[in-house]
């Protein structure tokens, strides 16, 4: 796939250029240090230099609270109808490590039984990457990860090369924009300039733990008893925050709502959590993580074991949003550090 | 047959009748102004009693009463008992009710003392107790949190009771609602907010607008006591802050056995 330019100055061309085909979302500035995905009309509302969002893109994919399907139970027989809302949308400014959330979600939703309100929505949903030339701040390991430079996901892939962006085009749908909008393609003095930051990234982005990823499930299949979960029982708050905010928490609770005429409803699903005493309450009164420290230690098996068994990929993305959120100071790398000390 | 009898049933809704104790008809008032859904409301239940709204009695029994203050003298005691025995189903609605909110900061003070400094030297005239919320006097079968409730939920738990359906008060924390609403969260913000000991259900009414979590929907059943300290450290607050501000809905908790509160 090609390279092309666009300059910095014609972002906001750009933008509204992109807003006329679709709704534009990106990340903003909501104050003391905070920022979020929202719709944007223009290039000035965007923050080009953010740190991690408060929530990742996946709430574009996957709604925190999404309807499934109408029900009628008026008839003889319970009629349903599947609902789906996907509104065609480009995501403009996603970091790679989110990129790699949304390719760890597709990879979750296309299993069977595939989920078909994931996969749609998918398809309305036009991804911008952009590349973070150095850390957002001290929270993140995507390095740990390799999550600092791009793996793909995205349909076109922004670099910063002072004056202008070079773009990396990732799909077909992504050239033709680029060709749509008559983008000048890339020249050799600009592959350079891209293999310059690439270089710069080297010496920037070091494992940031000082552990291989590859030596993550064998360490955490030692901890099964390990006082560090002990620990992080004792100052978890169980408020869900670490696992709202992570790119690749997916677990979902379903609900029937009927409405107030009795006859028609409404099947509805919410984003769940695993660090909720409920979670894994079932009948009879049983809970297969009543406390804390288990379903912290469930948290971490669930991205750096679990998945890099069944998927071959670590389900952390380096973004650094758990332990940005976490109230009680519940710090991933310095759990996993701990854990590397046995 | 069958089908002669079936409209008459549907046209014999539940009767619904709304009661207040010591409260400030605030949940009553949230009832009123609930806007176009109240017509879907009316047309699912007959209310037959409604101070606020309406001036007619009933002497027959309720399919559903619906309960807002705390109990606070023995007049009210029996009075409540009296509805709860001629009451189908019962629900309390609203933090007075629920968990006794701010009428049980009285609880704080020696009963005697709090008398004489509301009612003068003459307080013995005057029928006292400590405040209770009405799952501490009389069965409670629905409880609706919040102060004021929040109407969606309110919505919700009816449909649950016309349906005969058990109701699950969220038990998690306020946080995980407030996330979910991407708000840039109070303690960040430099305020101590009460949303992580919170139950949940809300939808973080109050810091999507701008406030902080007074903690009016009760406590979580398993609080994190512990993770307290770290989040009083992190902050650089004060402990005595944190149950301050929680003290102002929640006092009446200490009157609940081994939190058995739905």
């Amino acid at each position: 796939m090609n390279y092309h330019i666009l300059k910095k100055s014609e972002l906001d061309w750009f933008i509204k250029k992109l807003s006329r085909k679709m709704k534009v979302c990106a990340p903003v500035a909501k104050g003391h240090g905070s920022f979020a995905f929202k719709e944007v009309k223009s290039a000035g509302e965007i923050a080009l230099s953010y740190i991690p969002t408060i929530l990742p893109p996946k709430k574009y994919f996957m709604p925190p609270r999404e309807k499934l399907l109408d029900f009628d139970l008026s008839g003889g027989k319970p009629s349903d109808t599947a609902y789906l809302e996907a509104v065609k949308t480009a995501l403009f400014g996603v970091h790679t490590c989110d990129l790699a959330g949304i390719q760890c979600l597709n990879m979750v939703f296309a299993e069977r039984p595939r989920d078909y309100n994931y996969l749609l929505r998918k398809e309305s949903i036009f991804i911008i990457g952009l590349e973070c030339n150095a850390y957002c701040d001290g929270y993140a390991s995507c390095a740990l990860v390799g999550n600092h430079n791009p793996n793909g996901g995205y349909d076109l892939f922004f670099t910063d090369l002072g004056d202008r962006f070079i773009l990396h085009v990732g799909t077909q749908k992504g050239e033709e924009l680029a060709e749509g909008l008559g983008l000048a393609r890339a020249v050799p003095a600009d592959m350079v300039a891209l293999a310059g930051v690439r270089e710069t990234k080297k010496a920037v982005f070091r494992n940031e733990i000082g552990v291989g990823l590859r030596n993550l499930p064998g360490i955490l299949a030692g901890s099964v008893d390990s006082e560090v979960w002990k620990d992080l029982g004792e100052r978890c708050v169980s408020c869900g925050n670490c696992t709202n905010v992570c790119p690749t928490c997916y677990c979902f609770d379903m609900a029937d709502t009927i409405n107030l005429d009795m006859k028609t409803g409404s099947r509805n699903r919410s984003w769940d959590s695993c660090q909720f005493e409920s979670f894994a309450a079932v009948a009879g009164g049983e809970n297969f993580r009543a406390e804390r420290a288990e379903r912290q230690r469930h948290r971490f098996y669930r991205k750096f074991k679990y998945p890099l068994n069944k998927f071959y990929r670590s389900f952390c993305t380096g973004c650094g949003r758990c332990t940005r959120t976490c109230m009680a100071k519940i710090s991933l790398k310095d759990t996993l550090k701990a854990l590397a000390a046995g | 047959m069958k089908t002669e009898k079936e409209p008459a049933k549907a046209s014999a809704k539940p009767k619904v009748a709304f009661f207040d104790f010591a409260c400030c008809e605030g949940c009553q008032l949230q009832v009123a102004n609930i806007g176009e859904a109240l017509l879907d409301v009316l047309g699912a239940i007959d209310v037959v009693e409604f101070r606020e709204v309406m001036s007619e009695k009933y002497d027959k029994a309720y399919d559903i009463a619906i309960i807002e203050g705390s109990i606070t003298d023995f007049h009210a005691e029996e009075r409540l008992k009296a509805i709860r025995a001629r009451s189908k189903v019962l629900i309390a609605y609203g933090a007075c009710a629920a968990i006794g909110g701010v009428n049980g900061m009285k609880n704080s003070f020696d009963l005697d003392e709090i008398r004489a400094s509301v009612y003068g030297s003459d307080y013995h005239l005057f029928d006292s107790t400590p405040t209770r919320p009405v799952h501490q006097v009389v069965k409670v079968d629905y409880t609706v949190n919040g102060c004021p409730i929040y109407p969606p939920e309110l919505i919700e738990v009816l449909k649950h009771a016309l349906r005969g359906l058990p109701y699950t008060v969220p038990d998690k924390p306020v946080c995980s609602e407030c996330k979910l609403n991407e708000n840039v969260c109070m303690y960040e913000r430099g305020v101590s907010c009460l949303g992580p000991w919170t139950k949940a259900g809300c939808n973080s009414w109050c810091v999507n607008n701008g406030n902080i979590c007074y903690g009016c929907r009760g406590e979580v059943k398993n609080p994190a006591k512990a993770a307290a300290s770290d989040i009083i450290s992190k902050y650089n607050l004060k402990p005595e802050l944190i149950k301050g501000k929680f003290d102002m809905y929640n006092k009446c908790k200490e009157g609940d056995n081994n939190g058995d509160h739905k």
